[in-house]
């Protein structure tokens, strides 16, 4: 019994924290491979097409736009690629290298918006393998989906 | 290889005014895909319930955008 608190006293940051750091990866920690697999995909694209879509240096910048940098931490692992990219960019002009080409306002725009709504839904990805790591949300969920015990 | 991978993402894309409003279609799409993952039981229901709720967001925000171009043009 206090072995499998502790257990799931584990269970349940460990996968907070893989999904915050990968999207879908707490699914896959808990067994559940189509779920995190959708999840993967579906936010990592959004992500990264919205960087392509606005250049990395104007849509991952904490400095000019630190609320949706914010909500694009939400997707730790994404964001910190991009930052990393965006910190070597920089890092290139002021050595003076070719500065990186200016986006059009309205490409920034659709940029941050693609980067912040994939940071919102890893946040929501997240609280759902937070709920199903909980032992008696797996349990309520294991009754529902075989009643009488048979799986 | 690398250098023109990271080409793709430092490089931005210059978009039009259509362009961007089209742009609208897929992200909606993925907001759908992703909240019906987490709320269907069944995987297999993913597909139609995603393509109903994203109709759904893509109609609803239509019809707000007209409501208020048609409340714009009756005011001025």
């Amino acid at each position: 019994m206090a072995n499998q608190r502790l257990t799931s006293a584990v269970r349940m940051p460990v996968t907070g924290l893989l999904a915050w750091l990968v999207p879908g990866l707490g699914h896959l920690y808990l067994g559940d491979r189509g779920r995190g697999i959708v999840c993967l995909i579906t936010i990592t694209a959004t992500f990264w097409t919205g960087v392509a879509l606005g250049g990395v240096r104007a849509t991952v910048d904490p400095h000019n736009r630190k609320l949706w940098f914010i909500a694009q931490v939400c997707t730790a692992g994404n964001t910190l690629t991009g930052y990393a990219l965006h910190r070597s960019i920089a890092a290139g002009e002021s050595e003076g290298r070719k500065p990186a080409a200016t986006a059009h306002w309205a490409s920034v725009d659709v940029g941050v918006h693609y980067t912040g709504v994939a940071g919102l839904l890893n946040l929501l990805v997240i609280f759902d393998a937070f709920a199903r790591a909980e032992p008696s949300s797996a349990k309520r969920r294991e009754e529902r989906e075989h009643p009488g015990g048979v799986p | 290889m690398i250098s023109a991978l990271a080409g793709l993402f430092t490089t931005p894309i210059e978009l039009t005014g259509i362009q961007s409003f089209l742009l609208m279609l897929p992200l909606c799409l993925s907001i759908a895909i992703v909240y019906k993952t987490t709320r269907c039981r069944n995987l297999r229901d993913v597909p139609v319930a995603a393509l109903v709720l994203w109709v759904t967001i893509v109609a609803g925000m239509y019809a707000v955008g007209f409501g208020l171009w048609l409340v714009f043009e009756i005011m001025v």
